[in-house]
């Protein structure tokens, strides 16, 4: 009975289909067809509405606009503050991956590990994750000011002579905003590892502290390979972050001094809204947009040969 | 038991309707028309006013002169942060829901020229108000200003002024010192300043561009005429008179007068909270300035900088550029129209916001409320502020003060920023940095300008 209405019902699908053996559509689709079609209509329509935008010269609100071809793409390769975005952004990705990778990781572990009050610790983790830059940043302002609390505690304990105005040196001002996306991102990370490290299976665990292993040997041998996915993760998704750069610089420093904290981003809002050149905004976007496409590609394609060769 | 079978004219059927759903969603964000309409009374009804410019209490007191003319008409004021209120302004003109109102400047991201397609033309408004010899009775750099291919695009309401510096003329007697008026006698006032854990001249040099009039006077005191000569194209901006005054904005950093870390700072809040609690005894801003001498609107001010209520009122004075290039050239004002009220051409209520625009910039209960308010002066000739009905912090010292920059402002020959182009004005803020935090030459930093200047009207 069951192998008649087994047959039957095969016997349907490959009818409906059309073609024989092959397998049911999936149920949902009508469902999802019209948030689907907006949705992914919309992105790929502003997509590439941005591309033809990019072609073009206009002001971003005139009526007038002046296809100009690929004169926006030639004219970012010859500008000097483009590439200094894109080694700010690339410094940026190399600092902040690592050390939030690094703390996020070590936070995990003693975590994991036997600790009092645990939950608070984990929310105090958290609570920079879920604090708006709008809200912080004017903090930042204050904390690195010529007479701010940064400088107040240097004075108060005796460490006057490196007291300095920080958000004017360039290098200063850009590892303040590396320090603030870390303060910010590193929950995030801490969370996904806590996550992973909790798929670590205890037995491995148990063996190696039995075989001797220190807690140092047990992390690089065993936890570090054992959340290599999320490390990846992480790893993609802090270059694409990197490339959207834009809150933390443009609050707290807006990209200065001299252009030391420009990041695409920042760049992009300047020259579209602040020079209203929209044309030229719209083709650092659609490089920007590759950039982070092809990052992600790169660090997938990248790991997938390690994990092949590990094999 | 028949829904999980798909028919594939059912998909094409649903992938029709989305895709029209799609479209007519596109349509309706994107298109922008105006919807037709009569423009309402001019009367009656709600209008929504943007603007970076002025503070809310001032609106508020404008609006309140503005009802009582017209009772019926209430206007719902927005003020936007000047750093973000062109990003704001585009897509809120752009779609059919953008403010009845909106303020523009004299030029740059946020000028009467960029905002020109979304207003309509308020000649025949002003016209009527003032007669066919209007122009004669306005402030004409405002005329030139807002006028956009031979449509008046906005009702210019605002002049403001800059050139001078403004003290704290309670720490300046409080270590018995003098405004200084050349270059040595600054350098020992700050020195008097900064030993008494003071900063001195503040200012911030990180975004907008306030060095901008800071460079402009230095120009002044070395050659007056340079700097509009450069902005007008009749001389370059790699004009050595240019690159000695960009040497002198690194020597007011070195010699001590100018504070340390001036690139990291903002004039909005830093410098001015710094200022007005009494931490830095001098500032370089404009004309809008003078508002902080109004008791009332210093004390909001102050409330607005999170400081305790008792702290104590400072006592604002003006003060005249220092002669640091010591040449004997007097100090300069240079004065522009620093904004006017467009009218949304797609406003649903266009005659009521045609009403308010052109009230507050050309009627002469408008224009004392927007000059009694100290925050700006009036755009409309004869109209100088009611100093009887304004409260001062100290009135005996602060009021002939005011009234000379009042005076002097009108002979103003120079324009603050009418000229300069976004870009420009980037270049001149990069170029005050590159002097402040690098070892490059003030001739080379003045190629920059001049390249960046090029490039622009390319």
């Amino acid at each position: 009975m069951t192998m008649t209405a087994s047959r039957k019902a095969g016997l349907t699908s490959e009818r409906r289909s059309g073609r024989p053996g092959r397998l049911r559509r999936p149920a949902g689709l009508p469902w999802i067809l019209p948030a689907m079609i907006v949705s992914v209509g919309l992105l790929y329509y502003c997509i590439v509405y941005t591309g033809y935008i990019s072609t073009l010269d206009w002001d971003g609100a005139s009526p007038l606009q002046r296809p100009v071809g690929a004169d926006n793409f030639a004219r970012m390769l010859g500008d000097t503050v483009f590439w200094r975005a894109l080694g700010n952004t690339a410094a940026f990705f190399v600092v902040t991956l690592v050390v939030q990778v690094a703390l996020g990781i070590l936070l995990a572990c003693l975590l994991h590990s036997r600790l009092y009050l645990k939950t608070f610790h984990k929310v105090l983790i958290f609570v920079p994750v879920v604090l708006a830059t709008a809200t912080t940043a004017p903090v930042f302002r204050e904390m690195y000011a010529p007479d701010g609390t940064v400088n107040g505690v240097l004075h108060a304990v005796g460490l006057g002579d490196l007291a300095q105005p920080w958000l004017a040196n360039g290098t200063s001002a850009l590892i303040i905003v590396m320090s603030v996306q870390i303060w910010q991102s590193t929950g995030v990370v801490f969370v996904l590892y806590y996550a992973a490290i909790g798929q670590i299976d205890t037995e491995v665990l148990e063996a190696a502290r039995l075989d001797g292993a220190a807690n140092w040997r047990i992390i690089r041998s065993i936890v570090w390979p054992g959340v290599r996915g999320t490390t990846i993760a992480i790893a993609i998704l802090t270059a694409i972050g990197s490339l959207k750069t834009f809150d933390i610089p443009f609050l707290v420093t807006g990209g200065g001094p001299s252009y030391a904290t420009e990041f695409l981003g920042t760049m992009i809002y300047r020259v579209s809204i602040t020079f209203s050149q929209a044309g030229y905004g719209a083709a650092i976007s659609v490089v920007l947009l590759l950039l982070a496409v092809g990052t992600a590609i790169i660090i997938r394609v990248s790991s997938t040969r390690k994990e092949n060769t590990d094999v | 038991m028949k829904f999980p079978a798909i028919r594939l004219r059912r998909t094409a059927v649903a992938a029709v309707a989305g895709a029209a759903i799609l479209a007519v969603t596109l349509t309706g964000c994107g298109a922008g028309q105006a919807a037709s309409n009569d423009g309402g009374s001019a009367t009656k009804g709600t209008i929504n006013w943007w603007s970076w410019t002025p503070t809310n209490d001032v609106a508020a007191g404008e609006i309140a002169a503005f009802n009582k003319e017209y009772p019926n008409i209430k206007v719902i004021y927005k003020k936007v942060p000047i750093e973000n209120y062109a990003a704001s302004l585009k897509p809120a003109l752009a779609s059919n829901d953008g403010p009845d109102v909106y303020t523009v400047y004299n030029s740059g991201a946020y000028s009467a020229e960029v905002f020109a397609p979304y207003a309509t033309d308020l000649t025949s408004n002003v016209k009527k108000m003032l007669g066919s010899d209007w122009k004669s009775k306005v402030y004409d750099g405002g005329v030139k200003a807002f006028t956009v291919d031979g449509r008046l695009v906005a009702a210019q309401y605002a002049k403001a002024g800059a050139g001078m510096m403004w003290i704290n003329q309670g720490l300046f007697d409080k270590y018995n010192l003098k405004p200084p008026t050349t270059l040595d006698e600054w350098v020992n006032v700050c020195k008097t300043f900064r030993a008494n854990g003071l900063g001195c001249f503040r200012e911030g040099v990180a975004s907008s561009g306030f060095a901008t009039d800071t460079l402009h006077s230095i120009v002044d005191s070395f050659k007056p005429g340079v700097w509009a000569d450069v902005v007008s194209g009749k001389s370059k901006w790699s004009n050595p008179t240019v690159a000695e005054s960009l040497e002198m904005l690194r020597t007011l950093s070195k010699d001590g007068i100018l504070d340390e870390g001036a690139v990291g700072l903002q004039q909005y809040p830093d410098v001015n909270n710094d200022f007005l609690v009494g931490k830095v005894p001098m500032i370089q801003m404009g004309t809008w300035y003078q508002q902080n001498a109004s008791l009332p609107t210093l004390t909001a001010a102050l409330e607005g900088a999170g400081v305790p209520a008792d702290t104590p009122k400072i006592t604002l004075m003006p003060m005249p550029f220092p002669d640091v290039a010591g040449k004997g050239n007097p100090a300069t004002l240079f004065a522009d129209v620093d904004a006017g009220n467009s009218v949304n051409a797609k406003s649903k209520k266009l005659n009521a916001a045609t009403t308010f625009a052109v009230w507050l910039g050309h009627s002469k209960a408008g224009q004392q409320a927007v000059t009694n308010s100290l925050d700006s002066l009036a755009t409309l000739n004869g109209i100088t502020p009611q100093w009887d009905k304004i409260q001062l912090v100290n009135p005996e010292l602060q009021r002939p003060a005011l009234e000379k920059v009042t005076a002097d402002l009108n002979t103003a020959t120079e324009s603050r920023a009418f000229g300069i182009s976004a870009e420009v004005s980037q270049a001149i803020i990069d170029a005050c940095q590159a002097m402040l935090t690098s070892d490059k030459s003030g001739a080379d930093v003045a190629k920059d300008i001049q390249a960046a200047a090029e490039t622009a009207k390319k």
